[in-house]
């Protein structure tokens, strides 16, 4: 990422002390292995967390793959629209 | 005809594809590049905020295949959604024309025996992915069966169904040996 990734709603501390989610939705172009692949690298999560991960979008239609501040979600789902995942942001509850 | 990618060594993603091949690959993200060119910032935007790579409007492209591209990153916000855009779409479509724009120079001038290293492979990866969404969003997706009644129809194996299922397979091939 070259722009200041640095977060939309900075503005708004009490915003960024909320924990919030990235969640990853089911499509029908992305394939499996993709996906898996996806969250093994830029996540770092082991293969079989990433398949656990990728099984929930696959079978439950979504998942909630990374949480943390704002800004930590805002990049998350920045990378994920970079590998072609349709991803959002949510207010974790 | 092309062959399933593989893991040549650690260090090396090899594939053969003929030359035919490597030009049709290059054309399909040739036309990705053309697609992501295609909506650049306008001229009479704030050139400070274009310098850091912030677009001025922020709305959700009207073009079904660059919303997918580009998609809402907050589901019921759509203020959040477009203010969200409006500091992540430019560098976003740049990466993607940049990897497109990369692929199409890998695939110059190679011979049928192709050597990629990890981070090409990862390149070709990427921009097969976007083809594949843009296809995707122009045949209609809807789930895994609808390519199926695509594929009867069209005559001699030709035409963008067939075209979006060999993007799937050297994908998929790909994604695997990169996953080895």
């Amino acid at each position: 990422m070259t722009t200041p990734a640095g977060s939309v709603l900075t503005e708004n501390k009490s915003e960024t002390t909320t924990p919030f989610s990235c969640v990853v939705w089911n499509d029908p172009v992305n394939l499996m292995s993709y996906v898996t692949f996806v969250f093994m690298t830029y996540f770092g999560y082991s293969k079989e967390k990433a398949e656990t991960l990728m099984l929930q979008v696959h079978n439950l239609g979504r998942s909630n793959v990374s949480a943390g501040d704002l800004e930590k979600v805002e990049r998350d789902v920045t990378a994920m629209h970079g590998f072609g995942l349709m991803a959002t942001i949510e207010k974790s509850n | 005809m092309a062959q399933a990618f593989g893991r040549a060594n650690p260090t090396t993603i090899s594939g053969y594809l003929e030359a035919e091949e490597r030009q049709l690959l290059g054309s399909v993200f040739g036309t990705v590049a053309i697609l992501l060119a295609s909506e650049q910032p306008a001229a009479n935007q704030d050139p400070l905020a274009a310098m850091v790579g912030i677009s001025s409007s922020a709305n959700l492209s009207s073009d079904p295949a660059l919303q997918r591209l580009f998609p809402n990153a907050y589901r019921t916000d759509p203020e959040a959604a477009n203010d969200f855009r409006r500091y992540t779409e430019e560098s976003l479509r740049e990466q993607k024309l940049d990897n497109a724009n990369q692929a199409i120079t890998l695939l110059k001038d190679q011979p049928d025996d192709l050597q990629m290293s990890i981070k090409q492979a990862q390149i070709i990866s990427a921009a097969l992915n976007d083809a594949r969404l843009i296809l995707g969003s122009r045949l209609e997706l809807t789930d895994e069966h609808s390519l199926d009644t695509l594929l009867e129809v069209e005559v001699n194996n030709e035409g963008p169904a067939h075209l979006y299922e060999w993007l799937t397979w050297l994908q998929e091939s790909l994604v695997r040996s990169l996953m080895d």
